[in-house]
């Protein structure tokens, strides 16, 4: 894999000329792969999570989980990519701009390379991705009036998500989008010689539809945003995408890029349309099923999870009362050694604002 | 637990915070350092959970825009963790900002260091402009340095990316002092060159050792900048009469910069004023600045382990230096004038002294 969560791991970004712009981003550097790693971290993580919501059942009632027929991870796949459509039909509906769009569709893709539907619904993340990518690409509007655009939503709803939704992504906020490719391109093919505006504005605007398609699919994880955008305007106008292309590279015979592109195409041509809604709503009935009891307010194991916690809390308030009460006792306020490595021990938790 | 919680639990515990150094309305900051190797590092804890909007825009825009900016003068994010309601960013630490260098009456500088300190400032803005960032609040305290001599680009907590042609920006960004005449007559449409008006700012600040255009209130600002600069003409700038917010303010003659900057080379004077140029479009690039002739000429930059700065007190003191400087960065302080808060904490910060001497020696 080369994502990795940590800053420190990732091999120091040289800051010489060089490297691109583009391979110093951290969509780059953690949220580039290749096909087959993709497929492995998907199946992965779908067995990961099916055997902890094993347990979870089999930890609620013995014998419980037998019955249950868990989602693949195809099938968790398919119900994501249904809600990154309904991205789309929600950001029309606010009018925001393409930027907050292909953001929030990012996000949310990216949220279940890390995440399984069965802990987490798209339902729900979808609303928080969104509202997310509507602060980072500078679009913000209050939660209130998002929420209350949103058929049975409420702001807690958007928010309580919010920091589970953020770490996941690695809080890596900044995304390049090949739709802002697409419209470098389409400024660039004006200055080329011999080429009609009006047909360079149709092949733009269906090039523009193929970007979109591109969401639907994983191309955003295995390719750059210029390479989608370019396969993207060859599907509209293949003349006017190698004019480009061999404009860029004018000393070579033959435009590197143009190795990738039929690839890319055949991606957006094979994935790039919404799933069938009637396969995925059977997903969804099974997903009703499968969920992790753990994440259901209410249920019983998330009550015992939530008592549990809630016990660790109250014996780490007790240690620190203890410790500080010690380090009264001893007339010292900033207490001797021992109970002052207590008190650090404790001290990197928030309970002191 | 999920794998992204026990992800973030892994990260905070690769992390202790040792001691409170300072305290905004939106952020803690904590001396800690990394367990594994001792690295000194500032911790800003911000607090989210009273935000009904959630994550706030500036703590967004701080870590959107230093998780991918990495230049040695640019203040490095070294680890993003939550806990609870707190979003935790680990910056490396540094000793001191140059608003304190600037301020310490016991140190001299040579023309070499202001040219080291301009060559960094230019630098590491350079990369932020060539990665599509405005700073929008340069000033000396948000100019930090570390225990080396490199000068590090910090708070990011305005920052945005250039708009797209046709989209409004706010003009309520950067300090007063240090803001562009185009903000200050409402401006909602402009460039990188916003930061450099405020590099000019602190350029001409190392030479006089106080704030050059000190305005009191807005309106003030542009008087006070025309009293030292002239008011400019449509030739000047054209279209500025045209701006959203254009009152005049009076006419003030031009008056030579050489007569308030006795001591400052031509070519010192002439990227200065090339900062200062009221035509944004005129003004001059991060990029040209650094292949500007002053850069070239004697005396070179000094070293930046040769540079001066606040003489270490008796008691290990850094603590109290660069880094309190950030717990006040957040919404509620933006665009205000400099020193209000940094000099709160330091006096706060006073009785906590012999804690920070007790913990030291008890290592």
């Amino acid at each position: 894999m080369t994502a990795t969560s940590t800053l420190e791991s990732q091999p120091v970004a040289s800051t010489s000329s060089q490297q691109s712009l583009y391979e110093a981003s951290t969509q780059y550097r953690h949220w580039r792969f290749s096909p087959k790693q993709l497929v492995d971290m998907r199946y992965a993580l779908n067995s990961d999570a099916v055997s902890a919501i094993r347990n979870a059942f089999e930890n609620d009632s013995p014998g419980s989980s037998a019955s249950v027929a868990f989602l693949s991870a195809q099938e968790e796949y398919l119900l994501v990519k249904l809600y990154v459509g309904k991205v789309s039909q929600l950001c029309a509906h606010f009018r925001f701009p393409e930027e907050v769009e292909a953001t929030a569709v990012t996000y949310l893709k990216r949220f279940y390379l890390k995440n399984t539907v069965m802990d987490w619904h798209p339902k729900n993340v979808m609303l928080t991705a969104l509202f997310l990518a509507t602060k980072t690409t500078n679009h913000p509007i209050s939660l209130e009036s998002y929420a209350s655009h949103i058929p049975k939503t409420a702001p807690s709803d958007v928010l309580d998500l919010e920091f589970l939704v953020a770490q996941s992504l690695g809080f890596d906020f900044a995304v390049w989008h090949p739709h802002r490719s697409l419209w470098g391109i389409w400024l660039d093919i004006q200055t080329l010689p011999d080429v009609s505006l009006g047909d360079l504005q149709t092949a733009y605007e269906a090039a523009t539809k193929h970007v979109r398609a591109a969401r639907l699919t994983d191309a955003e994880f295995i390719y750059t945003p210029s390479q989608i955008a370019l396969a993207c305007f060859s599907l509209a106008s293949p003349t006017l995408a190698s004019a480009w292309a061999r404009a860029k590279f004018p000393s070579l015979p033959h435009p590197p890029v143009a190795d990738v592109l039929g690839s890319i195409e055949a991606m957006i041509l094979r994935e790039g349309s919404p799933p069938d809604v009637e396969a995925v709503r059977e997903v969804d009935r099974r997903l009703r099923l499968c969920k992790n009891p753990e994440k259901i307010v209410g249920s019983n194991a998330y009550n015992k999870k939530l008592q549990e916690k809630e016990k660790k809390a109250e014996e780490k308030r007790i240690r620190k009362a203890e410790a500080a009460r010690i380090a009264m006792e001893e007339g010292d306020p900033f207490g001797n050694e021992l109970a002052k490595k207590a008190v650090e021990e404790l001290d990197d938790d928030d309970d002191d604002d | 637990m999920d794998a992204v919680e026990k992800a973030n639990a892994e990260r905070q515990r690769r992390w202790s915070k040792d001691q409170k150094i300072g305290e905004g309305t939106y952020a803690v900051v904590y001396r800690g350092r990394e367990l594994a190797t001792g690295r000194k590092v500032a911790i800003k804890k911000i607090k989210v959970g009273q935000f009904k909007d959630g994550l706030d825009m500036s703590a967004i825009r701080e870590v959107k825009f230093l998780r991918e900016l990495k230049h040695q003068n640019v203040i490095e994010l070294l680890d993003v963790f939550s806990s609870k309601k707190n979003l935790n960013l680990v910056l490396e630490f540094l000793d001191t900002d140059l608003e304190l260098v600037i301020k310490d009456r016991s140190l001299v500088f040579l023309p070499a260091d202001i040219k080291s300190w301009m060559a960094m400032t230019f630098r590491g803005l350079e990369f932020c402009h060539r990665n599509f960032i405005l700073h929008r609040d340069l000033k000396p305290n948000n100019l930090l340095i570390a225990s080396d001599g490199q000068l590090k680009i910090a708070d990011f907590g305005l920052a945005r990316d250039f708009a797209d042609p046709g989209y409004k920006m706010t003009c309520q960004v950067i300090t007063r002092w240090y803001r562009p005449p185009e903000l200050l007559w409402g401006c909602r449409y402009y460039s990188t060159a916003v930061d450099i008006w405020s590099v000019g700012c602190i350029f001409a600040e190392l030479m006089l050792r106080t704030p050059y255009l000190p305005g009191e209130t807005d309106m003030d600002q542009l008087k006070t900048i025309f009293r030292a600069l002239g008011t400019p003409t449509e030739t000047d700038w054209p279209g500025h009469t045209k701006l959203p917010d254009y009152v005049p303010v009076g006419q003030f003659p031009k008056t030579p910069l050489r007569e308030l900057f006795t001591a400052a080379s031509t070519d010192c004077l002439n990227l200065l004023s090339q900062c200062l140029i009221y035509d944004p479009k005129r003004r001059i690039s991060a990029k040209d600045a650094l292949s500007h002739p002053y850069f070239f000429a004697l005396p070179y930059p000094s070293h930046p382990s040769k540079l001066p700065k606040p003489a270490k007190k008796d008691v290990p003191l850094e603590e109290m230096d660069g880094n309190v400087e950030m717990a006040s960065s957040g919404p509620g302080v933006k665009a205000n004038p400099p020193n209000k808060l940094k000099r709160k904490h330091s006096s706060e910060d006073l009785s906590s002294r012999p804690v920070a001497r007790r913990l030291d020696f008890s290592k």
